[in-house]
């Protein structure tokens, strides 16, 4: 496969997100220009300007009208997509971590960092009218009492509860009307990276620096699988061909700080395919000269797209290898 | 640089080319499109002031979509790419080279694949040892059959002829006689009193004295050329009692020419008539009656 290669982004990439058709595919770095690309060229459509911080985060709405971005700026902004203009922008305290619009578009879940003297927080806001939003929380909740900031964050079926990724590991499910603690999967042992959900949304996948990534189920919040490598595991997807191909893609390599001290060729920054099933790694795709540090699959699941440290973003399209291929087991 | 004269007179040639460059004068940018495929030819100065012709090559291609999606696909550019023309802009979109995905095998072909091995090496092994009391592959010490069989042998010996007895050819029947009084095999027999040893025995002379009347001499043949190769190519002649190809020591590949003794003349002559000029593997074969060697 030829991938197309997007460099629009002067520093590591953050995170990537296609929206719901696919069509478009958001990018976010450490730079402060979130950018968004037609997938099936790798053609630039604009990028957002405002922020002046690293934006850890972003999230696109499900008709693809609003785009979400939180920055160590301490905002989180509202961009219209069509245009690029900043439809809305909120201070916050502290810089913003995770950011996620609930399934009806409706809200959006945004978690905070623990900094100067104030505390880690899981916030809920009703964005009905993103032009005035009213950035006073319908649900605020201090991710206490562990304290450990939370990174990542997602809402539930049903938009009845949302799910936060810890620094010291946790995955925390949150009842969204009493902001208390329904759920704590403690298997992780270290920060988790990246969370996404499956494509039906009863399913989750965490990555974490502790080398894993778990499948969960939302509903229970149990470990179901855990897909085991010998690094830290920076983003992971589950494919929306989960029936006929069950598989799940994981991107990775060692700390960034170590990696200008190993050759591209034993640090490991392959994207991983394993077998979402019998947890067993059966492909490898090369590419990145540095550790991946998102990735997702198209949500038509014939490709998928990563980021990396490198700062590129390469959007693949599956051969028909990947499609022949055979799980022995 | 040709003189000014010359390029008046050749009006296309590559000098006039750059003298326009020169003068400043760009050749302005082309573009076919034909439907399937478009082509941009363009041209720019580079930093060291020499003209780049770039030539893009497109494939067009037309998708079915969603109307929301095509209507997406229609919006302004904005942001950094405000003045992005349409179509990717190349300076942040890359057509990477080609990637492959690495299948790993997975832990059963892995074993298979030892497996396989290990199987590889135990018939390896059947073609090398060989008992000469039960024919199994291990070594004749190690026949777990000694005890019952070996006595049986050595008496069947006397009366018949075993095939692999070459081992044995030189014991006598004294000896034989001996081996069942219970005397072990290794008690050495002088040359002269073995098997044969009394009468003529047949000469590397003879040998080549009935073989060189039906053999044939091949030359030009290929490297991959292997004896079986060489059967199948002239057995429909006749039957032939000896292939001899000349191979190399190290490499083991053929050193292009080889004998075939034919059992009879008459299929050698044929063989000479047929073969002699014969394409084969890419080579023309030359196939001749072997010359009785010089040092005989």
């Amino acid at each position: 496969m030829k991938p197309i290669m997007l460099q629009g982004h002067e520093r590591s990439i953050t995170q990537i997100k296609f929206n719901r058709e696919g069509d478009l595919l958001f990018s976010a770095s450490k730079d402060v220009k979130p950018n968004v690309w037609y997938s099936i060229n790798g053609e630039r459509l604009g990028s957002y300007d405002g922020h002046s911080g690293t934006i850890w985060s972003i999230d696109v709405k499900w008709d693809s009208s609003l785009f979400l971005s939180g920055s160590a700026d301490q905002t989180m902004r509202i961009w219209d997509v069509e245009t690029g203009n900043c439809v809305s922008d909120l201070e916050m305290k502290t810089s913003v971590r995770g950011v996620n619009f609930s399934y009806s578009g409706t809200m959006v879940a945004y978690t905070t960092d623990k900094m100067m003297g104030h505390h880690s927080e899981l916030n809920i806001i009703d964005i009905r009218e993103p032009n005035n939003v009213d950035a006073t929380p319908i649900m605020k909740t201090q991710v206490t009492p562990t304290d450990a900031k939370a990174l990542a964050v997602l809402w539930g079926p049903l938009d009845e509860c949302v799910i936060t990724g810890h620094e010291d590991g946790a995955v925390i499910k949150w009842d969204m009307r009493t902001g208390k603690k329904i759920e704590v999967g403690t298997e992780h042992t270290k920060q988790i990276k990246d969370m996404q959900l499956s494509h039906d949304g009863m399913m989750l996948i965490t990555a974490s620096k502790d080398t894993t990534a778990r499948l969960w189920d939302i509903a229970t919040l149990e470990s179901l699988k855990m897909y085991k490598t010998d690094r830290p595991v920076n983003s992971a997807a589950i494919t929306p061909l989960v029936d006929q191909f069950p598989h799940v893609v994981m991107g990775g390599g060692q700390e960034a700080m170590d990696v200008t001290t190993t050759s591209a060729r034993i640090g490991k920054f392959d994207a991983r395919f394993f077998h979402l099933v019998f947890e067993e790694e059966f492909a490898r795709v090369k590419g990145h000269f540095g550790p991946i540090n998102s990735i997702c699959f198209h949500p038509n699941g014939r490709g998928y797209a990563s980021g990396g440290e490198d700062g590129y973003v390469r959007v693949h399209v599956f051969d028909d290898a990947y499609y022949q291929f055979k799980f022995d087991f | 640089m040709p003189s000014a004269g010359a390029a008046d007179e050749v009006k296309s040639s590559w000098a006039d080319e750059v003298e326009e460059v020169e003068g400043g004068h760009l050749p302005a940018t082309v573009e076919k499109n034909d439907g399937n495929s478009k082509t941009i030819i363009e041209y720019s100065l580079n930093d060291d002031g020499k003209k780049v012709k770039i030539t893009s090559h497109y494939k067009i291609e037309k998708h079915r979509v969603a109307r929301t999606i095509a209507v997406r696909k229609t919006w302004r550019k904005y942001g950094l790419s405000k003045s992005d023309k349409p179509g990717p802009n190349p300076a942040t979109t890359i057509t990477a080279e080609d990637v492959f995905m690495h299948f790993l095998s997975n832990k059963e072909e892995e074993m298979n694949e030892q497996e396989e091995l290990k199987e590889k090496l135990i018939n390896a092994q059947k073609g090398q040892v060989k008992c000469r009391l039960c024919k199994e592959d291990h070594w004749t010490k190690q026949c777990p059959y000694k005890d019952k069989l070996e006595p049986l042998r050595t008496s069947l010996l006397g009366e018949e002829k075993v095939e692999d007895d070459q081992a044995q050819a030189g014991a006598t029947p004294a000896d034989k006689a001996n081996k069942i009084g219970g005397v072990t095999q290794g008690k050495y027999v002088p040359p002269s009193m073995r098997d044969g040893g009394s009468k003529k025995g047949e000469s590397m002379m003879s040998a080549r004295g009935r073989d060189e009347t039906a053999t044939v001499r091949v030359t030009n043949l290929s490297e991959n050329t292997r004896e079986q190769d060489l059967q199948d190519l002239f057995r429909p002649f006749g039957d032939i009692s000896r292939i001899f190809l000349a191979k190399d020591k190290n490499t083991g590949q053929s050193k292009g020419f080889a004998f075939i003794n034919f059992k009879r003349r008459e299929d050698a002559n044929k063989a000479i008539q047929t073969l002699n000029g014969y394409g084969y593997d890419h080579l023309i074969l030359s196939v001749e009656w072997a010359k009785p060697s010089t040092t005989q």
